[in-house]
């Protein structure tokens, strides 16, 4: 392979943040029409240097050069000027605007100098979608399109800036396997184009399918810079973690037996009154870990809301060993023995404002020993979360430290505590290794095993893939308010993938 | 969507093996900033706003300010809390005398009068304060405090002139009672709708202060309802009888002497701190003034708390309204309905006060002396125009609000001074 | 009934809107009838067409359009209520109180410094920043209007002091809220007590105890001459205040500048997300400072219509709540310009009947007073259909 030229150095490149340092002297290059990817785990420094590459964030130390020119990126404006078109994990688009406004945003054609010429933006807006092969309709609204397409629309931002370095954040993180081989082949024909791309991820397999070359960051430090040819997953596995990792978690078959949870035709409709749970049904036993995968937007996050009294279901029953809990509130579900772990812990799991302690009664505050008639004693609370600390290794404070001061992984064993040790019947847990590094990941995974082979009913739902064949026992999917498919965790991603788009046959859900 | 992303660093995925020391360190230095800060940024900010208010003073009139604050002060009676000296004071229900550090015998006092007003003063904000507060606590901003205050008095001064003959104490509790339920009921309103349509409390609170002022004019107007029996002209109420005016602490009741009340809000003061950090209830209602989805996810009821935090807000400055007509006012105005501000100045108090029990106290006293000593019959006018300075008063509490909503620059500034001295 | 609106409304085509509109105008009808001119003293025509309104208005809710849905119903109801008021009093009376000429020609002064500050306000709320502070910026503008006014004798110069006051009231709002990423509600209620304490303040100091000269050039009526004979129109239109043409003109411009020009789509995008408009390379805090100030030059603009342009004189805290009926009027309006001028219309109209039921009835008028408030209450508590607010207002932006 001829060596092409460098259009992209970064070098030296050191940003801290109060008490971490994020990244600490990265050098990076990016050779012309490559795709290199940036392989790390939460928290390694991945996005932090690619969003001093866009502007969003000022390096400490270092500098970056262009093309052989060492230039300035002060702003995205500056980012975009020198060519860098970035396409962010979270998209950057306004819902309530057409795909053609959110383009054009920010250089907008116009009519006599003054007015917005929304017509040439719709043409300016068709005739790069038909350049790139990337399809959209520019008068469609952002929030009646698929994620799919809004990736699309996100990538055409940059290519509407004339961006020929463009850094791809986690752009599969919201695809299914399908869409992901979509994305693979338009970043072929970007490369094939002349762009150059940047490739953040922190999925192995993806990482070695589409990359010439990786660099791998751990906690901000350049570790390795290798070609793609002849790495492997578990080297790579070793580079980013630096020890050898269990890739998957280690358990015993599951012996599954006594319904615990049992679901049948549920239909949920959302606040603007659209059906997202359309006739819903499942069991989950004593002993058995039941995975939900699906893309986000299927209705798991309402089919959660449901399942646990955050909102009233339309139609249907939810029982938990036997008991009807569907028309309960929320408190009565947790009376009823289901436990939540709820999907962003530090917006709905926790208050971080309070106490661990204060945190940790939050089910149980209204009931002795915590209170009695209402008043309220302080000291019970500490003494529960003492406990729970040390049975938990809690790390980063006491009983009275705000909840805020933890870090993510503590954070969340804070919530698992809360809710494994009321001994529920039910476990559900929802994105419960979102944000967390592997050592968090590891216990999380190890404590929700625990909580199966205890006999308690585990239901996963989760948008990670390889979180749901490495933990269930068996394995639904849902896509557009139904379960469209049940396999055994066995099953490939390639069948699992086809169910999460809707194709493929279905079979009856237990 | 979040736009306030937050780094791949604290609170995100942090490493476990960083290092104890880092970790420990942040967590220490918060603490730090909690305990000291929790003191020293108030001060800072009344600080400010005094010199931001001395300023104005010196552009506007060419005073001097320090002058200027310091008739103020005298105004308010603090010369007569300084003089401390060998006095007694009468135990009550006895004829013995215990030794005192300050003089409250002398009625002739000018700075006791004064001082005695200030605490009336105090009085009514502690009590409206405590009202904001409590709704901040929950997370909502209760601007309705002159409406509830109002609804307070209104049934107040109806009650209390009313029923003559009755037995002192059941007329006294009777109207103090339903008082505050007048001012929870009115709050109650604004709570109920944010808990079923989620109503801003913000807007509806203010209508329903305008509500409230009109609707009273009205009452007490000439022809009004309520207006006053025996003279027909003027927009007033009828007084409160003798039987349900509250009893005086000290000085001299035609010289409107300090009244029980003040007792009253001390005890709100206690029941306030009680009922956020040793009940259920507070426990709620600082959980959803936190974080009302994680409240929600955890189980409780954040729309009951809602109209609960309004309904008990309501119910302190209805509170507010009874004491101060039954304690020194004895009668209501239509142009006191149109000019009174101490719903307003509430606000201020629970600000400056950061919302907790000690800090409303101090704050009601620091704006209760700035009320009472900028007014017209305390503040020499030699000195400074009593006009100017009841303006000056209101400046100075915009000030207050201001900078305490930006406490950050204040806390800002602490850091850097802190990190000047320790690295 | 709502079984029989059903039918009705499934057979008219495309637009349950028309339906809600038809049931909005046939309550105000129901009204009519028992007024001026018509004045019909029996109010069975009105119940009827009222009961009309009702079932229309409730049969297009059920079928999701609650908004208008709920706008019919009230039309409805109100129509009734007013229009059996109105069968109760005497003749003499009602026609006093009602002259539509005047009562419109007096909605249109009362609701023009309300127009204003819910277009400052709508700049404002659109690019994302919360202004509880239009009150104190429409004070300030009342005031440094009419002190500008005299002391340099000229109105076109105080409107302009007017506008700067306002601007710089709104630059400290806009330094707290966005730099300092303070509360931006308890910075705009800072601002309104800052104003209440500065203009009394000032206006003691300099005018003391007689109040403002009589004598201050004012903003000038545009006279329409050629209406002068015109039996209706006339009244109404042949001699409006400078600043109620300028209002008018202001609506339909707004409506451009915010839907129709890049700049509204950026101040838009701030509004919704922020994020999204800082990473196209937009200066989110650029854009805010912008319309925030803009709003407070607006309000200010408002409040110097009503000391030089309607009332003539300056009075401590003069502006009683407007500022935040302009609010509520913004929120009705659904954060568009035709839509909060239509809200302010009926606020100024119900200020306007206030105005002159003094003829009606002594105190019932102090109580009247407070329907605008009460409007706004209602309003705002979203009976009448949930609004949907830009999505970022009221959260600071922070660049990292």
């Amino acid at each position: 392979m001829a060596e092409r030229s460098v259009v992209l150095e970064m070098r030296g490149i050191t940003k801290r943040f109060p008490g971490i340092v994020a990244n600490d002297d990265i050098g990076f290059d990016l050779r012309e029409g490559e795709v290199h990817a940036l392989l790390g785990e939460n928290g390694a420094g991945k996005s932090t240097l690619m969003n001093i590459l866009y502007g969003l964030y000022h390096p400490d130390e270092g500098e970056i050069l262009i093309e052989g020119r060492p230039v300035r990126l002060g702003s995205p404006s500056a980012a975009i000027d020198a060519g860098v078109g970035m396409v962010h994990q979270h998209f950057m688009l306004i819902p309530v605007m057409t795909v053609a406004e959110n383009i054009v945003l920010a250089q907008e054609p116009r009519t006599g100098g003054v007015l917005l010429d929304i017509s040439e933006a719709e043409r300016r807006v068709q005739e790069i979608s038909d350049r790139y092969g990337l399809a959209v309709d520019p008068r469609a609204r952002i929030d009646q399109i698929t994620v799919g397409q809004q990736q699309r629309v996100e990538i055409l931002k940059a290519l509407y800036r004339e961006a020929d370095i463009l850094v791809l954040d986690e752009p599969t993180a919201v695809l299914t396997p399908q869409e992901a081989k979509e994305l693979f082949e338009v970043v072929r024909s970007l490369t094939e184009r002349g762009k150059s791309i940047v490739f953040i991820s922190h999925k192995l397999n993806e990482v070695l399918e589409i990359a010439d070359r990786i660099t791998v960051l751990r906690r901000g430090k350049l570790i390795e810079t290798l070609s793609a040819d002849g790495a492997s997953e578990e080297g790579l596995a070793r580079l980013m973690v630096g020890r050898d990792v269990l890739l998957r978690v280690a358990k015993t078959p599951a012996h599954p037996a006594e319904p615990l949870l049992v679901v049948e035709d549920l239909r949920v409709v959302d606040d603007r009154g659209i059906e997202k749970v359309r006739g819903v049904s499942f069991t989950v036993r004593e002993g058995e870990i039941l995975g939900i995968a699906g893309i986000d937007g299927n209705g798991q996050t309402e089919l959660i809301d449901a399942m646990t009294g955050l909102r009233q279901s339309a139609m249907g029953s939810v029982r938990v060993s036997g008991v009807d809990v569907t028309a309960r509130d929320v408190q009565g579900h947790f009376e009823a023995g289901l436990g939540h772990v709820p999907e962003d812990r530090q917006r709905r799991g926790l208050v971080l404002e309070f106490s661990i302690a204060e945190n940790l009664a939050i089910h149980d505050f209204r009931s002795p020993p915590d209170s009695r008639f209402g008043w309220l004693y302080p000291r019970r609370l500490l003494e529960r979360a003492a406990r729970l600390i040390r049975e938990f290794d809690v790390r980063g404070g006491g009983p009275q430290t705000r909840a805020g001061g933890l870090s993510g992984g503590n954070q969340q064993k804070v919530v698992l505590a809360r809710e494994i040790d009321r001994d529920p019947r039910v476990l559900i847990a929802a994105q419960p290794t979102r944000g967390l590094d592997v050592g968090a990941i590891e216990f999380v995974h190890r404590r929700i095993v625990e909580e199966r082979d205890e006999g308690r009913g585990v239901l996963l739902v989760s948008l990670e893939l390889e979180e749901i064949l490495s933990l269930s026992d068996r394995i639904l999917v849902m896509y557009e308010g139904e379960i469209a498919g049940e396999f055994p965790p066995s099953a490939s991603e390639e069948e699992i993938g086809i169910a999460m788009t809707g194709g493929g046959r279905r079979t009856e859900a237990a | 969507m979040n736009e306030i992303a937050k780094p791949s660093a604290p609170g995100g995925g942090d490493p476990s093996g960083l290092g104890p020391e880092v970790r420990q360190s942040f967590v220490e230095r918060y603490a730090i900033a909690q305990r000291t800060e929790g003191i020293l940024a108030p001060v800072l900010t009344t600080v400010l706003a005094f010199f931001v208010g001395g300023l104005v003073v010196l552009v506007t009139t060419g005073k001097n300010p320090l002058t200027t604050y310091r008739a103020i002060f005298e105004g308010a009676g603090w010369s007569w809390f300084f003089e401390i000296g060998n006095h007694r004071i009468g135990l009550p229900w006895s004829d013995a005398s215990v030794w005192f550090p300050w003089n409250v015998n002398d009625v002739e006092s000018l700075a006791a009068v004064n001082f005695q007003q200030t605490l009336i003063a105090t009085t009514t904000l502690i009590l409206t304060g405590l009202a904001v507060a409590f709704a901040f606590r929950c997370g909502m901003f209760n601007i309705g405090g002159q409406g509830q205050y109002f609804s307070g008095a209104i049934f107040a001064v109806w009650i209390g002139s009313s029923f003559e003959g009755m037995n002192p104490l059941l007329h006294i509790l009777l109207a103090v009672v339903v008082a505050a339920l007048a001012g929870a009921a009115l709050a109650g309103i604004a709570g109920l709708l944010k808990a079923t349509v989620g109503a801003h409390e913000v807007i509806t609170t203010i209508m329903l202060n305008w509500i409230v002022i009109w609707t009273g004019s009205f009452l007490f107007s000439v022809g009004g309802p309520l207006q006053n029996d025996t003279q027909e002209s003027v927009p007033f109420s009828n007084d409160v009888v003798e039987g349900a005016k509250l009893p005086i602490l000290w000085g001299d009741p035609l010289l409107q002497g300090l009244h029980i009340g003040l007792f009253v809000a001390v005890g709100a003061l206690v029941t306030y701190w009680v009922l956020l950090n040793r009940t259920t209830l507070g426990y709620g209602v600082k959980a959803v003034g936190f974080n009302p989805d994680a409240a929600r996810y955890g189980g409780i009821n954040v729309a009951r708390n809602y109209f609960l935090a309004m309904a008990i807000s309501g119910t302190f400055a209805g509170l507010a309204g009874a004491i101060d007509i039954l304690g020194w006012q004895f009668r209501l105005s239509t142009g006191d309905m149109l000019n009174s501000q101490v719903g307003f100045i509430g606000i201020a108090v629970a600000l400056l006060g950061r919302n907790t029990a000690v800090g409303v106290f101090f704050s009601a006293l620091l704006f209760g002396s700035l009320v009472t000593g900028t007014s017209t019959r305390n503040l020499d006018p030699e000195i400074f125009q009593p006009e100017l300075a009841s303006n000056l008063t209101l400046l100075i509490q915009g000030l207050v609000v201001l900078f305490v909503g930006a406490d950050i620059v204040i806390l800002w500034l602490l850091r850097r001074a802190r990190r000047g001295v320790l690295a | 009934m709502t079984s029989l609106a059903l039918p009705i409304a499934a057979r008219i085509p495309s637009g349950l809107r028309r339906v809600a509109w038809a049931g909005i105008v046939i309550g105000l009808v129901a009204a009519w009838l028992a007024l001026p001119p018509l004045t019909i003293r029996s109010f069975v025509p009105s119940l009827v067409l009222a009961l009309i309104a009702v079932t229309l208005g409730a049969g297009v809710a059920m079928r999701g359009e609650r908004r208008f849905g709920g706008f019919a119903i009230a039309a409805g109801v109100f129509g009734f209520t007013l229009a059996y008021l109105a069968t109760q009093s005497s003749l003499g009376k009602l026609e006093s109180v009602v002259v539509w000429s005047a009562l419109f020609a007096a909605t249109l002064r009362y609701a023009t410094p309300l127009v204003f500050a819910a277009l400052g306000g709508m700049f404002s709320e659109r690019s994302g920043v919360v202004n509880i502070g239009l009150e104190g910026m429409m004070l300030m503008g009342a005031f440094f209007g009419i002190l500008g006014a005299d002391k340099l004798d000229s109105w076109w110069l105080g409107l302009i002091v007017a506008i700067v006051a306002g601007g710089v009231a709104a630059l400290v709002h806009a330094f707290f809220s966005i730099h300092l990423s303070a509360d931006q509600i308890v910075s705009g209620t800072a601002i309104n007590f800052l104003a209440v304490g500065l203009t009394g303040y000032l206006f003691i100091d300099i005018y003391g105890t007689e109040g403002t000269p009589t004598d201050v050039q004012g903003i000038p009526n545009v006279n329409l001459g050629f209406l002068d004979g015109v039996s209706f129109i006339g009244p109404i239109f042949g001699q409006l205040n400078l600043m109620i043409w300028i209002a008018i003109v202001l609506v339909p411009l707004t409506w451009v500048v915010m839907f129709k020009t890049p700049i509204g789509l950026r101040i838009r995008s701030c509004g919704e997300h922020p994020r999204a408009a800082d990473t196209v390379g937009i200066n989110v805090y650029l854009v805010r400072y912008g319309a925030v100030v803009t709003s407070g030059m607006l309000a200010a603009a408002g409040g110097a219509y009503l000391s030089i342009g309607f009332i003539n004189s300056f009075n401590e805290n003069m502006t009683a709540g407007r500022g935040f009926i302009a609010l509520a009027a913004l929120i009705f309006g659904n954060w568009r310009p035709y839509g909060l001028a239509a809200a302010c219309l009926l606020f100024g109209f119900s200020s306007a009947l206030a105005q002159r039921l003094p003829e009606y009835s002594q105190s019932a008028s102090v109580l009247f007073q407070a329907l605008p408030y009460v409007l706004t209450l209602i309003a705002v508590a979203g009976v009448i259909g949930r609004s949907i607010p830009p999505a970022a207002v009221g959260r600071p932006y922070r660049k990292q």
